[in-house]
């Protein structure tokens, strides 16, 4: 593709994908404006004082650094079989038809998991069909939605290893997966490869325990990964669930995060990239900057407790309008060596201005309560229980 | 899971019977024994199980109650876990998708009808009073607060 001279082949796809008074997409090379975090520029502290406030930990800057190159973030597309959902479809089509378009180019494509809804290799197929669309090299993590009506074979078979590692233009980007070691809850039950599907996809559901981790094997291969690099070199680790504890009860966590992050923060320069939580996310652990990916399909409401202080909130979405608080990402690294990230959502602002637009806005009078059927079948794990007790 | 109509039968069963007693006894109103307490909320926590299971899409439920409620694959948890960001103590007010002064119930039905693209139902059905037990029980402690966006 020409990359510079194809900004009215990319207007044009604009006008017949972008609804009425949308905002354009800046990948396209629209507008050239970048969002900077405001962390690196003045530091963790300046953010943290922030605090979620709009406009404050997260400001404009025009060509503030040189970008080196771009990589693109799609996850969460969730699609059902065609004639199920042709919505989830219709966005993922878009995702992947902007990502090709994107200009200047992105190196590569990570797909963050979750391309099906219940595992179905028939949802997986049509993904790796709508795939072909975008011809830059694609990466691919699993999501829990991938893996559990035939423990990850599907999905193996069309995507490869489940992680890895490769090194690109002075940069190690990791691939983990988050997804695969679920303690089983199924056999003992006597559950179908359905019904254990099912329990996999309910967010809130605890049938199925606090699922997400690395496990003992990955995590000496990550520790070995680490080491065979330079502790001042900049590292990318994609995953597809958060790094950090932040609600338990609807597992948007990795229940061993702590051994993770004993071995990254050796480094002085890792940003861990995630999708599964379905909204606009930002945290620090350490030196360790943590970004969370919006879905494609639709967004996971913000949990009543637990959203990291310097995550400034994305808007309140209008539920009648199926392209609200949905995307994908453009990413780069910039200059310093830092990953700048753009949101690539389709409609309106990002950013809420006023508690009364936030997505956090109801947080301020909202206590939920686990679901009954789920406390009279106990979690059958002692890590679901601390799950519930780590709740903060 | 298994909708236990049956027992939701017997419970409303049991309390008839308590009422028909109770009635009998006439001018003074009988204490109220434990049993009749756990009875009374036995057939509220029976609605809550109900809605929980329309409320995640469960399509035996549905089936077993006449309702369609999606016809996208989509339900209710899927945007809502835990009924978050459902907000029944919020309830009535101005609801701006539907362009007028609404009660929870008529919300219920925006959301069936529209992004769910399924079949609305009667205002005062059997689903409705159990997917509003349900929003209400997984809201319980959240401060009244109507009228507030
Ligand atoms: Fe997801
Ligand atoms: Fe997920």
């Amino acid at each position: 593709m020409d990359k510079t001279d194809n900004r009215s082949e990319r207007l044009a796809m604009q006008k017949e994908l972008g609804a009425k008074g949308e905002r354009p997409a800046r990948s396209l090379g629209i507008s050239r404006r970048i969002f900077l975090h405001k962390s690196v520029l003045a530091g963790v502290g300046g953010a943290a004082a922030a605090g979620w406030f709009p406009f404050l930990n997260t400001i404009e800057v025009a060509q503030a650094a040189q970008t080196s190159f771009r990589f693109a973030w799609i996850s969460d597309t969730h699609m059902y079989p065609r004639e199920v959902n042709t919505r989830f479809v219709e966005k993922t089509i878009r995702a992947f038809k902007e990502v090709q378009a994107m200009n200047p180019p992105a190196d590569f494509l990570i797909i963050g998991g979750d391309i099906g809804q219940l595992g179905n290799p028939v949802e997986l197929e049509l993904g790796a069909e709508l795939l072909k669309e975008v011809k830059t090299k694609k990466v691919y993590i699993p999501g829990e939605h991938d893996w559990y009506l035939d423990m990850g074979k599907a999905w193996e078979k069309m995507f490869g290893a489940p992680y890895w590692y490769f090194d690109h233009k002075g940069v190690r980007f990791i691939g983990l997966d988050t997804i695969s070691h679920a303690k089983d809850f199924w056999t003992i039950k006597k559950m179908t490869p359905q019904e254990r599907m099912g329990h996999m996809a309910t967010l809130d559901g605890t049938v199925g325990g606090a699922w997400a981790a690395v496990g003992p094997e990955q995590l000496a291969w990550l520790d070995r990964t680490m080491s065979s690099w330079p502790k001042d070199k900049p590292v990318v680790i994609f995953s597809h669930n958060p790094l950090f504890d932040y609600y338990a009860p609807w597992n948007f966590w990795v229940r061993d995060w702590r051994e993770v992050n004993e071995i990254l923060k050796r480094h002085d320069n890792v940003t861990s990239v995630h999708g599964h939580v379905h909204q606009v996310l930002y945290h620090e652990i350490g030196k360790m900057r943590s970004i969370g990916m919006l879905a494609t399909s639709w967004p996971w409401p913000y949990a009543p407790k637990g959203v990291p202080k310097l995550t400034k909130c994305m808007v309140r979405v209008d539920p009648g309008d199926y392209f609200d608080g949905v995307g994908w990402s453009a990413l780069g690294m910039n200059s310093a060596s830092k990953v700048d990230n753009e949101y690539v959502m389709w409609r309106k602002d990002i950013y809420a201005t006023a508690t009364a637009d936030s997505g956090c806005g109801d947080n301020r009078n909202q206590v939920l309560h686990p679901r009954l059927a789920d406390a009279e079948t106990p979690p059958n794990t002692a890590d679901a229980s601390r799950a519930r007790t780590t709740e903060k | 899971m298994k909708l236990t109509r049956k027992n939701w039968i017997s419970a409303c069963g049991a309390l008839a019977v308590l009422f028909l007693v109770a009635s009998q006894a006439a001018a003074h109103k009988e204490k109220h024994t434990p049993e009749q307490l756990k009875v009374f909320e036995e057939v509220f926590l029976e609605q809550v199980r109900i809605g929980d299971l329309l409320f995640h899409g469960d399509a035996e439920t549905e089936k077993t109650m006449g309702v369609q409620l999606s016809r996208t694959g989509m339900s209710c948890a899927m945007c809502h876990p835990f009924a978050s960001d459902t907000h029944p103590h919020e309830f009535p007010k101005f609801q701006e998708q539907i362009g007028k002064f609404s009660t929870l119930r008529d919300m219920i039905n925006w959301c069936i009808e529209k992004p769910n693209e399924g079949v609305k139902l009667d205002s005062d059905s059997d689903a409705m009073k159990a997917l509003e037990a349900y929003i209400y029980w997984s809201n319980r402690g959240s401060k009244l607060e109507p009228g507030t966006h």
